[in-house]
């Protein structure tokens, strides 16, 4: 398949050692699309995440900005532009939040210096420590340190593993916020994979569902909040 | 208070050598987790390396900065060939692999320079009058420029950690190897070159050492069991505590063997795992090393 989104997968499988999670899933991303994955626990979200990055072994067929990546490393892959929040966010813990957005801006060939500054204005409470350990922040500021991080690289599409895990309403929804203005004041395409289904698909342009490793429905989110079997699986709504 | 003056010189300049030894050790530790065993023979390698380039009429420092590279590429190959295909399998089998290479280069070492000693010159200006007098003690210069040797050691990497990018990613990959990998640094590349710094630095203390205690294929025997005290005691994942470590003992072995009479030369290992065994029991991660302060 070679389709017309800024991210294209056809027939995409993955797994770990012979145990396949992820059977054969086809999904795009249009360009300044923010695209959500909704799946329960087990359902393949974050093997999705790291076949599209490369951090795992895959079969099918990944393309992006035309180019054909799946074969790429990690490495490779975050070149052509896609970055990666993971999952539990994957903090630098022992340095400090100033060299965890430099190590982010590794890949960057020649000055960072303004790259740290726009996002240490989108994020004001990271400015406010940027020289103290990572380990050292709440939660919900280590997320928000994992997602200016992934800017960095500047990416053209940013890939989010259950951004919300563990984070208080409040903060998952000022999370929620800075995703959207990522796409709005930054051009970025997201692919975000949640269990949180009331936000996210607030959030999102088009979702799929994922069950045990197939894509189950698609649509736009606000047709998939509308769905009832939707509703009931992942809003805990009885009809 | 003269002889108290050279002792503390004496002690200093041992203790620098066990420093350098103790950081190639951390260094090592801080990046794989691995204690690598073979880490003074390495450098005892690299000491009968300078004193065969010496014998070709090299001057003594570049001979050194030769065995250093040669350290480099050594340790380099051994987490290249050697640790990394064991460590996919069986993280445990490293140990004894390590313990293996430890064997290996010793054994290399007596087969290619044989077994009788070799004197090693000084790098410094290391003869009977080569000493200058501080507070009525003669301190010897070659002593003094081993102390200096480790204060450029620490400068140097000092630099490299906190100002350069390769540095920043050996910080970032002892922290996350796979979050390193998400930031797109090779994370293999980061560990060979971490490796091979430890192996040209324990070369170089090798051949701070040599001089003044004999070249023979047990040269950094007793001084890598220091050392490997040293950067427990310091903290395993510590520079700064390999280096403290390091003059800790280097100072404690001067003044046992100086000032305690009872004890003496033969009981010095004993002695340090007391002190050891006390720190520890105190502070488990060692002196400087890391408690970890992490908020989920």
């Amino acid at each position: 398949m070679s389709g017309d989104g800024l991210l294209n997968v056809a027939g995409l499988s993955a797994g770990y050692g012979p145990i396949e999670v992820l059977h054969q899933i086809d999904f795009t991303v249009a360009e300044g699309e923010i695209v959500v994955i909704l799946g329960a626990n087990g359902a393949g979200k974050t093997t999705t995440m790291r076949a599209v990055s490369g951090m795992i072994s895959r079969h099918g067929t990944v393309e992006f900005a035309g180019h054909d990546i799946s074969g790429s490393k990690p490495d490779a892959i975050l070149r052509t532009g896609i970055s990666q929040v993971p999952q539990g966010r994957g903090t630098f813990t022992d340095l400090t939040v100033d060299d965890n957005l430099r190590a982010g801006g590794y890949t960057v060939k020649g000055s960072i210096e303004d790259d740290l500054e726009r996002w240490y204005e989108l994020f004001p409470r990271l400015s406010e420590r940027r020289n103290q350990k990572a380990g050292s922040l709440s939660g919900g500021e280590q997320q928000m340190l994992a997602v200016a991080r992934a800017m960095m690289p500047r990416p053209k599409l940013l890939l989010c593993d259950e951004p919300s895990l563990g984070l208080a309403p409040l903060i998952t929804k000022e999370l929620f916020r800075v995703l959207g203005s990522l796409r709005d004041e930054f051009g970025m395409s997201l692919l975000v994979v949640e269990q949180n289904a009331g936000m996210s698909l607030a959030l999102a342009d088009r979702a799929y569902v994922l069950e045990t490793g197939h894509v189950v429905a698609t649509g736009t989110g606000d047709e998939l909040l509308a769905d009832d079997t939707i509703k009931e699986a992942y809003l805990g709504v009885a009809n | 208070m003269s002889l108290f003056l050279e002792r503390l010189v004496n002690g200093l300049a041992d203790g620098s050598i066990y420093a350098l030894l103790a950081l190639a050790l951390v260094v090592v530790f801080r990046s794989t987790g691995q204690l690598n065993f073979a880490q003074g023979e390495i450098g005892t390698m690299g000491a009968f390396f300078v004193s065969t380039l010496t014998l070709t009429g090299l001057p003594v420092w570049l001979s050194i900065g030769c065995a250093m590279l040669l350290g480099f590429v050594i340790s380099a190959g051994v987490e290249r060939i050697v640790v990394r295909p064991i460590e996919h399998r069986n993280p445990g089998a490293v140990i004894v692999a390590l313990i293996g290479v430890f064997l290996g280069v010793n054994q290399v070492v007596a087969m290619i320079w044989g077994v009788d000693a070799r004197s090693l010159p000084s790098v410094f200006p290391d003869d009977a009058d080569d000493f200058v007098t501080i507070g009525g003690a003669p301190i010897r210069i070659a002593r003094l420029g081993i102390i200096g040797v480790l204060i450029v050691v620490l400068f140097l990497l000092w630099l490299m950690f906190n100002k350069t990018k390769v540095g920043l990613a050996m910080r970032a990959v002892a922290n996350n190897q796979e979050s390193s990998n998400l930031v797109g640094i090779r994370v293999g590349s980061i560990l060979v070159v971490g490796w091979g710094l430890a192996g040209a630095i324990g070369v170089l203390a090798a051949a701070m050492l040599a001089p003044s205690a004999g070249l023979t294929g047990t040269l950094m025997l007793g001084p890598f069991l220091l050392a490997s005290v040293a950067a427990v005691l310091g903290g395993l994942d510590s520079p700064v505590g390999a280096v403290v470590g390091g003059l800790i003992i280097g100072l404690t072995e001067a003044f046992i063997v100086g000032y305690v009479d009872f004890l003496g030369a033969d009981m010095l290992f004993p002695v340090m795992l007391v002190i050891l065994l006390v720190v520890l029991l105190l502070r488990p991660s060692g002196l400087f090393g890391s408690e970890r302060v992490e908020r989920v």
